[in-house]
């Protein structure tokens, strides 16, 4: 089938309506947002239309270097562990019984609904050490007293990882679902053991998706701002703390803009690179 | 028990099933089955959907376990091993191709699981794609391959390593009917010049009288008969073989008085029901019914429709209410049109009594 | 009862942060059709319905004039409201409450119509912090409500109660406090000067702003948690797994009378007092209701029964006021307060914002 090349203005009216909602949507926002960073910061709250490099010249400093540098390296941990739980999880979870699967899925479904906040309540109290789940380690003798194990790094990256797994299981499902189980059968056949088969195929037949989990997660992690603050120390509050800080309680939207335009670039040069990495790795075999 | 193992040891070489059940829930998808084949063997199973051919199939493979029997291979009971070390080859319906990886990587995987060296994974890739008629193609990717291209690289894959067994699970089913023609050729050939024990599932007759040593036609879990391909067709079982295999004419008969066998009221000479059954089917094949002029002897009836298909012609007459299918060639072809009175001949040496 | 408190206390939180989130525009309510009446901007949500429900009627029933209350938007948003309304020459509410940080802002583009004391009854019973003035001495704003951040502890960990501030910096209290996270809320500079610096005043210079923050940096190993949320620091609190910290004073005693081991402690420095006041657009016609208003809140009785039924601290002398000891003392305390520095979250927010954070981050 040859397609016709679109020759008049009617031609392109299924286009209208995706681009109305992507400069609604996207392209609105996203230039209000770079415009502001360019403004005035009035101290207390208000900023004027201009065009200043100031909040930019804020930001480019060791201790914002620091805070990006540590917001970066999480949100890639978090994506890294939760591929690595999740998508063994998924596959497994589409070879379960119908039911079954129904079931976890119900349950995947549900924790999404929880909020940020319900998530951080609920970790501070299992990780505390009046209530925590230590307690449980000394009751059954494992542990000689309760301890708390917040706040602290691991505790964040505990309740960052719970809460962006269901994501992460949900954008897996779809794929996985549809991947033909014959792959690991004809592995398992050629001499591959089931866990041989499952690293060697499946997962490298699956790139493409594991990639995209990657970055969604990785993108979804960046933007929390709650977690960090119930669940760590100051050291661990991320960049999105630091803008929700400077756009909320201190009224300095231009600073704020200048951050977050700063985070989007900075993530979309590591998707970009990511993608570039991908692909060169596809183009090995397509050559 | 002696005669048990009497006949394990004959039967030493090749592979055994020795009352495979599998059980799904409480559906019998394959029920109590036996069977011997041979070493070097081309076994079609051949039956519906649904019949558990596929299921025995996997479980000879490994990937379903069975509810009761044991699978034996050359005298080792391989039932408790698992599929990963049972050195067999396996042709999927899907394939299976491995998508990220190429011609040449997806038929030396399996030399690569058993660490053999690069340069002999390397040679004997060439010797596969030249067994498989496609020389050069080592470093194509899967997804730029035809239908026939990617079924001889799933067969190569699965005989990189010689296995003792090699299972193809309806390997053609996705290719066009001429190609399918020309792979089931082709396919017999390689399994001739190889030796190799093979088992084939399909639900495709023509295929299976195409490539098989032995046809196994499965009926709801258990098999209805197992014998060479002109025996099955010659000499069905049953009902339910002769109208699976090739196209059949299958007509009510029964015992007179006289002690005669009578179809559509025309006692047939010389053809005799087994001792003590009164009333049965009769089957024929449409190339064996012979038409003529009504007369004594022969089955009345009328023409009710033509099908000059060039190569052969089906002729339909309407008989006691049953339809008998006769094929004749060009050659042999008497004036007949639509709506003429016809006597049918039923040649007892060409009638098969079958239970009802 | 514990419901109604932490929505108050969110509110409030939000009212001492100067928050300025995405306002909602008011809904107005009238209370009673009359042929005057008066706008006035409350924080929505618990000021709003408790003052609809216990003030602002008595106002009516002892005027004759009608309150139509307006939700004001939090912080910032309202102000910015009232400077566009004001140029147009229109007031969406004619009073407001307002945080003190505002009402300074508000006062450099003279957005308040300056009050008339001699209108104001007891304005020479109201406690000094609770006239906002502009710089020639105009009053700007009266005390509309104020509240206080004390000292807190869990009792089952300390059966003494601390009695100064610099309880914070005891190394004895390694890990163990929990802290408001932002410069602007904690206040914490300013408890700094007082404890250690001699006063407030000492942060008068960049260099004693310095001094104070290099003096409360040593306090970050004894930090738990630096919170915004304060129902995240109140349970800690309640159970002991954050025994110390600084939190809202009312709020405590409550927590207290329900049987939670805590206390609220008027460290010998004084609490941190913030507050709000009311203040009057330029853009109002309606001067005359307004100061009749701001007369009828600033009576004893009146704050007398905000201190009961909303828990805020009086804004009049204590000996003005009909309330007990005990109902004194659950809102209010005469140990002199620290007044937080309003002026320099204003002149110098970033600057301090900044410092502030690399100081708890770094």
């Amino acid at each position: 089938m040859r397609r016709e090349p679109p020759r008049t203005l009617a031609d392109y009216a299924p286009l209208a309506f995706p681009a109305i909602m992507l400069v609604v949507f996207f392209v609105i926002p996203f230039s209000t947002m770079i415009a502001v960073s360019f403004f005035r910061r009035q101290q207390g709250g208000f900023y004027t239309p201009d065009f200043v490099l100031d909040n930019y010249a804020r930001f480019l400093s060791a201790f914002f270097g620091g805070v990006l540098g540590f917001s970066l390296m999480l949100a890639v941990m978090v994506a890294v562990i939760c591929v690595s739980i999740g998508f063994p999880f998924t596959y497994l979870l589409t070879k379960a019984s119908r039911r079954a699967q129904i079931v976890w899925l119900v349950c995947i479904l549900s924790v999404l609904s929880l909020s940020e906040v319900i998530i951080g309540f609920a970790w501070s109290t299992l990780f505390s050490r009046t209530a925590g789940i230590t307690n449980l380690l000394v009751a059954v003798g494992l542990m000689a007293e309760p301890r708390a194990l917040l706040p602290g790094f691991g505790a964040v990256l505990t309740g960052m990882v719970y809460q962006a797994l269901p994501y992460t299981i949900l954008v897996l499902y779809p794929s996985l679902v549809r991947l033909d189980p014959t792959l690991l059968e004809a592995a398992r056949t050629l001499g591959a053991s089931p866990l041989r088969g499952f690293f060697n195929i499946i997962v490298p037949a699956q790139r493409n998706t594991i990639v995209a989990t990657l970055i969604m997660v990785f993108v979804f992690a960046l933007g929390c701002y709650l977690l960090p603050q119930i669940l760590g120390r100051p050291q661990h509050w991320t960049l999105s703390v630091l803008i929700t800080d400077q756009a909320i309680y201190q009224s300095n939207m231009p600073f704020a803009a200048a951050m977050a335009v700063f985070l989007v670039l900075i993530s979309l040069a590591l998707v970009g690179l990511t993608l570039l990495i991908g692909g060169t790795g596809r183009q090995h075999h397509d050559a | 028990m002696a005669q048990d193992l009497l006949n394990r040891k004959q039967n030493m070489s090749g592979l055994s099933i020795e009352g495979v059940s599998k059980t799904f829930g409480t559906f019998r998808a394959v029920d109590d089955i036996t069977l011997h084949v041979p070493h070097g063997t081309f076994v079609c199973m051949l039956g519906p959907s649904g019949c558990g051919k596929t299921t025995l199939l996997r479980m000879i493979a490994g990937l379903e376990e069975p509810s009761a029997g044991r699978i034996v291979i050359d005298g080792e009971d391989i039932t408790p091993v698992p599929t990963h070390k049972r050195n067999l080859g396996m042709v999927f319906q899907s394939l299976a191709l491995f998508p990220h990886l190429t011609v040449g990587e997806n038929i030396a995987y399996p030399l690569r699981i058993r660490g053999v060296a690069r340069a002999q994974q390397r040679q004997r890739v060439e010797e596969l794609l030249a067994l498989i008629h496609l020389p050069g193609f080592a470093d194509r990717p899967v997804s730029k391959l035809s239908g026939g291209q990617r079924q001889r690289v799933a067969i190569a894959r699965a005989l990189a390593l010689s296995p003792r067994l090699f299972l193809l699970d309806e390997p053609l089913s996705a290719l066009d009917a001429k190609l399918r023609e020309a792979m089931q050729v082709e396919l017999r050939q390689l399994q001739e010049r190889l030796g190799i024990t093979t088992i084939v599932v399909t639900h495709d007759q023509r295929e299976a009288m195409t490539m098989a040593d032995l046809v196994v036609v499965m009926g709801e879990g258990r098999i209805r008969q197992a014998a060479s391909p002109i025996e099955i067709y010659r000499r069905p079982a049953d009902a339910f073989v002769a109208g699976f295999i090739g196209s059949t004419n299958l007509l009510p008969v029964e015992v007179d008085r006289a002690g005669r066998a009578v179809v559509l009221g025309q006692a047939i000479p010389d053809l005799a029901l087994p001792a003590g059954m009164s009333r049965g089917l009769v089957s024929i094949r449409p190339e064996d019914v012979r038409l003529q002029p009504p007369g004594d002897g022969a089955i009345r009836g009328r023409v009710s429709f033509i099908r000059d298909l060039g190569g052969t012609i089906e002729t339909f007459v309407e008989a006691g209410g049953s339809t008998i299918v006769a094929v004749t060639t060009p050659r042999e072809r008497d004036d007949i049109a639509a709506g003429t009175e016809i006597g049918v001949i039923l040649p007892a040496e060409a009638c098969v009594v079958l239970e009802e | 009862m514990r419901k109604l408190h932490e929505t108050r206390l969110s509110r409030r939180a939000v009212l001492a942060a100067g928050v300025a989130g995405a306002g909602t525009l008011a809904m107005p309510s009238i209370l009673r059709a009359q042929d005057r009446s008066l706008k006035v901007g409350v924080y929505g949500g618990y000021f709003k319905d408790s003052f609809d429900a216990n003030i602002f009627p008595e106002f009516t029933k002892a005027t004759g004039i009608a309150v139509e209350s307006v939700a004001e938007p939090t912080g910032e948003a309202w102000l910015v409201q009232l400077q566009q309304a004001a140029r147009a020459g229109q007031a969406p509410a004619d009073l407001s409450m307002m945080s003190q940080t505002s009402t300074l802002k508000g006062q450099e583009t003279e957005l308040w119509t300056p009050l008339d004391p001699g209108k104001i009854r007891n304005f020479d019973d109201l406690l000094p912090q609770f006239v906002a003035k502009y710089p020639d001495g105009r009053v700007a704003g009266i005390g509309a409500v104020a509240w206080y951040i004390t000292l807190v502890t869990n009792t089952d960990v300390y059966p003494e109660a601390p009695e100064s501030w610099a309880a914070l910096w005891d190394p004895a209290n390694r890990d163990r406090l929990g802290l408001l996270a932002l410069v602007s809320n904690s206040f914490l500079l300013e408890v700094t000067a007082k404890t250690f610096m001699g006063g407030t005043d000492a942060l008068d210079t960049e260099e004693g702003q310095l001094a104070a923050f290099e003096k409360l940096a040593e306090v970050k190993p004894n930090v738990r948690l630096w919170y915004r949320d304060e129902a995240q620091f109140e349970q800690a609190l309640k159970s002991g797994e954050i025994p110390m910290g600084q939190y809202y004073h009312d709020v405590t005693g409550l927590a207290a009378a329900d049987g939670f081991p805590v206390r609220s402690t008027f460290p010998k420095e004084g609490g941190i007092q913030d507050s709000g006041n009311w203040v009057l657009s330029r853009a109002s016609d309606k001067v005359e209701e307004a100061h009749i208003f701001v007369d009828f809140m600033s009576q004893p009785e009146i704050q007398g029964l905000m201190s009961r039924k909303v828990g805020t601290a009086p804004t009049l002398k204590r000996d003005k006021l009909d309330l007990t000891d005990e109902e004194f003392a659950a809102v209010s305390s005469e140990i002199e307060p620290i007044i937080p520095r309003y002026d320099l979250y204003t002149s110098k927010s970033d600057w301090l914002n900044q410092k502030w954070t690399e100081m708890i981050v770094g």
